[in-house]
């Protein structure tokens, strides 16, 4: 139970770099109807994707920003490029990698990561998939793991079958944004039966000022398979303003499990707006496992649909919300099956005049007999300059449902900071413990790797907060 | 009096009635004094901008469909019936009882007035005290300037009704505000103001009842109106409330409390008739300690609404709040709970809790819970909130099964055991009794 020093670093800039990057092709700023049509020019795409882009851009046009949640008012979308390709083709190897998005990556301790026990890397560099590397034997087991984009030409049928099926352009402005200029992400089809041994990841970056994300993520995992699929995100800090704006889409057929584990550490300037969504079939299992650091607005509510009988929902959310920051987070369980249950836990940090705000969605519809459910909601305030707000959804419409939900707020007991430093900790080290150990919940859930790594970012804000 | 009523709603109508009176006519009519009519007109301008619920959280929950404003009148008369009763049920201080748009009864105990308490309607106070009525009402008093149907009630009462207790007089004995409302295609809209000096007590049993003698159907009947409160140091109140209005009636309330230093304030209310019911409480708790314990029972069956919601604002250090809602739904009636705690950057210490609890009886009942919390402060005692969906408990029908009840028995005491927070808490023995009758009738056997 003690800090492990040799992780910890208070060296902030480790994640403040930016790189000079000669980019091979890009759009214009701004966003029109032109460069929807030249962005699948770009790509090569089937026409099918181009009206489907453009249906997504007609909404876009028409759907008002949302007036809930957090502020949205400063977003220029005509200051924002959409596309950018740094690269002409997508590397196979490590080796094949310019040498100075691998310096980048060097610096977010990627290749090592690699090294000791990734199965597969899907590296994002702004708006294209640089590197992807998938193991002979994932290969063998007829996994598929690369670039969204290279997946819609290689695998177009099952790709066209499940594509913005989950989540249709027309779900938000968001997820039309996305829709229309949506470049990236990526995509992961197991086949029936497969059991994927080690977690598939996939790091991503945004670089480039004023470069708007947008990457797309579809994941289909076949009749009794099981995969783990892990993103990381870390951001350079730049002045302005910088959007992403993600779609992921997790297809969980009949009897198979799913799990999404996401680490995002996004600079204090990136509108972070993501729609994250999972359809689970019967006797299927889908596990969020979502933190939100950084970033100086994220809205996401990772959502989870129970399609089938006997399908289970699992939804761990933490947040840390510091200085000019406003964690706009939670969850939402669908029950629309019988014998469904869904488990979500929250638990937000806010620090320095930051925002934790919970926001999630529980619903039980007519035909969802027997369903168990339950939401958990805790947030820590480290000081009264700060502000952390619950609002739950509950929605019952079956009279066999069993649903419970609890929530609290509160600040770190004194009681507890007073019996760390009386056995040596300083003030500092004892906040941080009992943060960490607030959102131990969350980090148990993690590899290893990613655990020591998280535990360093929160230490990493704790120390902005504390100093 | 007989009231100036344009036929059919005029432009610029705050809820679209059949036939309306616009808020100066009703003024005219009432012969009400300047700054009483300026009161109305600026209630009204502020109800127009207002949308029907003007709180983003909640706006996808508020569904006013089952409410027919169009089928429904304003009373052609309104004011005092021509004979006044002034009996009052038995243990009470004061009775005022509106019947059908009128007053009928009216009556204090001698103990009350020698102190100086006043239990009366508007018109009167205004003939005998205007300045203490100025003084409690002008401005909107307490009212949310952003609930559109409080604003509404500002704006266009008939009969207002002024609770009113002097510094350091306690009242012995319930004062009881009786609304018998009902007949069909009739609306009546009113507003209450209860307002008690330094470490006065009181409290108030308010009874929403249904007109006896006159058929149900056709026509929907409106109930709309206000219960605002005034707690000044150390003053403590305890509001007990039963609505069994009749089954076409819609009902619209808002309960808005201000609580100054250490003062002390408790609602039970319960909810059992009418159509739909929309309720809204305000808790300002302003004054350092001052504290709300608040219980609120709904008991849906047919295709009854209701419509809850409470805040609870902690303005001052070391308030508290305690709040439960719980419902029992039968048959495809459905709730709807909404709450919002807020804890303010000055009110270190609070200790705010809200718990929202339903059962549902039925394939086709709904239960709704949003129990929200925004908190600036994190030195609390405790902020919290939880809520439970599910139905009656199997084990807890095992127990009562194995001592020989029936399942359907051992239910009903289950549900009824539920409700009974409520109900003890209701102040004269008589009132109790009849809501444990009025919910044990409710019960639907054989669910």
């Amino acid at each position: 139970m003690t800090v492990t020093p040799e992780v910890v670093s208070n060296d902030r800039s480790k994640y403040d770099f930016k790189d000079e990057i000669v980019y091979l092709a890009e759009t214009k700023r701004g966003l029109s109807r032109e460069t929807v049509e030249e962005i699948s020019r770009f790509k090569g795409e089937p026409d099918w994707m181009l009206q489907f882009r453009l249906r997504a851009y007609e909404h876009f046009l028409r759907r008002p920003l949302p007036r809930w949640g957090g502020d949205l008012s400063r977003i220029d979308f005509d200051k924002i490029v959409y596309y950018r390709k740094p690269s002409e083709r997508e590397e196979k190897s490590w080796d094949d990698v310019p040498e100075q998005i691998k310096q980048t990556f060097e610096k977010l301790g990627i290749p090592e990561a690699e090294r000791k026990f990734l199965a597969g890397v899907g590296a994002q560099y702004d708006s294209e998939v640089v590197y992807h590397s998938v193991r002979e034997e994932l290969s063998k087991l007829g996994v598929v793991f690369m670039g969204t984009d290279q997946a819609l030409l290689e695998y177009p049928e099952i790709f066209r079958r499940y594509f913005g099926t989950v989540v249709p352009p027309e779900d938000n402005k968001f997820a039309a944004l996305n829709s229309a200029v949506w470049s990236g992400g990526s995509f992961v089809y197991v086949p029936k039966g497969v059991e994927v041994p080690l977690p598939l990841q996939a790091y991503f970056r945004i670089n480039g000022e004023n470069t708007g994300q947008f990457e797309r993520t579809l994941i289909v995992v076949d009749e009794g398979a099981r995969v783990h699929y892990i993103e990381g995100c870390t951001a350079p800090i730049y002045a302005t303003d910088s959007l992403h704006a993600a779609v992921v889409e997790v297809i969980a057929l009949p009897r198979s499990k799913v799990r999404y584990t996401t680490i995002q550490n996004w600079s204090n300037d990136v509108y972070n707006l993501v729609t994250k969504r999972a359809h689970a079939y019967e006797n299927a299992t889908v596990e969020w496992i979502d933190a939100n650091t950084g970033s100086q607005l994220s809205m996401k509510y990772p959502a989870i649909y129970l399609r089938g009988r006997g399908a289970t929902a699992d939804i761990i959310s933490v947040a840390v919300a510091g200085k000019g920051q406003h964690q706009d987070t939670g969850a939402k369980a669908i029950h629309l099956a019988p014998d469904t249950r869904s488990r979500i836990v929250s638990k937000s940090v806010s620090k320095d005049g930051g925002r934790a705000t919970y926001r999630g969605t529980l619903k039980v519809a007519p035909g969802a007999t027997n369903a168990v459910a339950s939401v958990r909601c805790d947030a820590l305030m480290l000081d009264d300059q700060s502000r952390s707000d619950t609002y739950p959804y509950i929605d019952i419409q079956e009279d066999d449902t069993t649903m419970t939900h609890e929530a609290t707020v509160g600040k770190i007991s004194q009681d507890q900071v007073f019996y760390l430093m009386s056995r040596g900790l300083t003030e500092n080290e004892a906040q941080n413990l009992i943060v960490q150990g607030f959102l131990e919940v969350f980090t148990k859930e993690l590899p290893m790797e990613y655990a020591i790594e998280f535990n360093r970012l929160v230490r990493l804000e704790m120390d902005n907060a504390i100093g | 009096m007989t009231l100036t009523m344009p036929a059919g709603a005029p432009a610029g109508a705050l809820l679209g009635l059949a036939a309306e009176p616009s808020p100066r006519d009703l003024a005219q009519t009432l012969s009400e004094p300047g700054w009483l009519v300026e009161d109305r007109m600026a209630a009204a301008a502020l109800a127009r901008e207002l949308p029907v619920e003007a709180n983003q959280l909640f706006t996808s929950y508020v569904d006013l469909r089952p409410v027919r404003f169009g089928e429904i009148a304003a009373y052609a008369q309104v004011g005092e019936a021509r004979e006044i009763s002034s009996v009052m049920p038995e243990g009470a201080a004061a009775l005022l009882e509106v019947r059908d748009g009128a007053l009928v009864a009216r009556g204090l105990s001698r103990d009350a007035a020698a102190k100086g308490v006043i239990v009366d309607t508007f018109a009167h106070v205004l003939r005998r005290d205007p300045e203490l009525l100025r003084r409690l009402i002008e401005g909107g008093a307490t009212l949310p300037t952003d609930d559109r149907f409080a604003q509404i009630a500002r704006a266009a009462y008939e009969i207002g009704v002024l609770v009113y207790v002097p510094d350091g007089v306690a009242v012995n004995g319930p004062i009881v505000l009786r609304w018998a409302q009902g007949r069909p295609g009739r609306a009546l809209i009113t507003r209450t103001v209860v307002a008690l000096g330094r470490d006065a007590h009181a409290s108030v049993l308010e009874e929403q009842v249904a007109v006896g003698g006159i058929p149900e159907g056709g026509s929907q009947a409106l109930w709309m109106g206000t219960m605002e409160v005034v707690l000044d140091r150390g003053a403590t109140l305890d509001v007990a409330g039963e609505e069994d209005f009749a089954s076409h009636t819609v009902s619209f309330v808002n309960r808005h409390a201000t609580l100054g230093e250490s003062a002390a304030l408790t609602w039970a209310l319960a909810m059992v008739g009418g159509a739909y019911v929309k309720s809204r409480i305000d808790n300002v708790l302003v004054g350092r300690g001052a504290g709300v314990h608040q219980a609120e029972i709904a008991f849906g069956g047919g295709e009854q609404r209701f419509d809850l919601t409470s805040y609870t604002r902690h303005r001052g250090p070391d308030t508290t709040g305690d709040l439960l809602s719980k419902g029992v739904f039968q048959e495809a009636s459905r709730g709807f709970f909404k709450g919002l705690i807020r804890i303010e950057r000055a009110a270190r210490g609070a200790d705010s809790y809200l718990g929202e609890f339903s059962m549902l009886l039925t394939k086709k009942a709904r239960s709704v819970a949003i129990p929200s919390l925004e908190i600036d402060q994190p030195d609390v005692r405790r902020a919290s909130h939880s809520s439970s969906v599910g139905p009656i408990d199997e084990g807890q029908i095992f127990y009562l099964m194995s001592r020989g009840i029936s399942r359907d028995l051992a239910s009903k005491f289950i549900v009824l055991g539920f409700l009974e927070p409520v109900v003890a808490r209701i102040p004269l023995p008589a009132a109790q009794e009849r809501l444990r009758q009025l919910l044990d009738r409710k019960w639907i056997p054989g669910q």
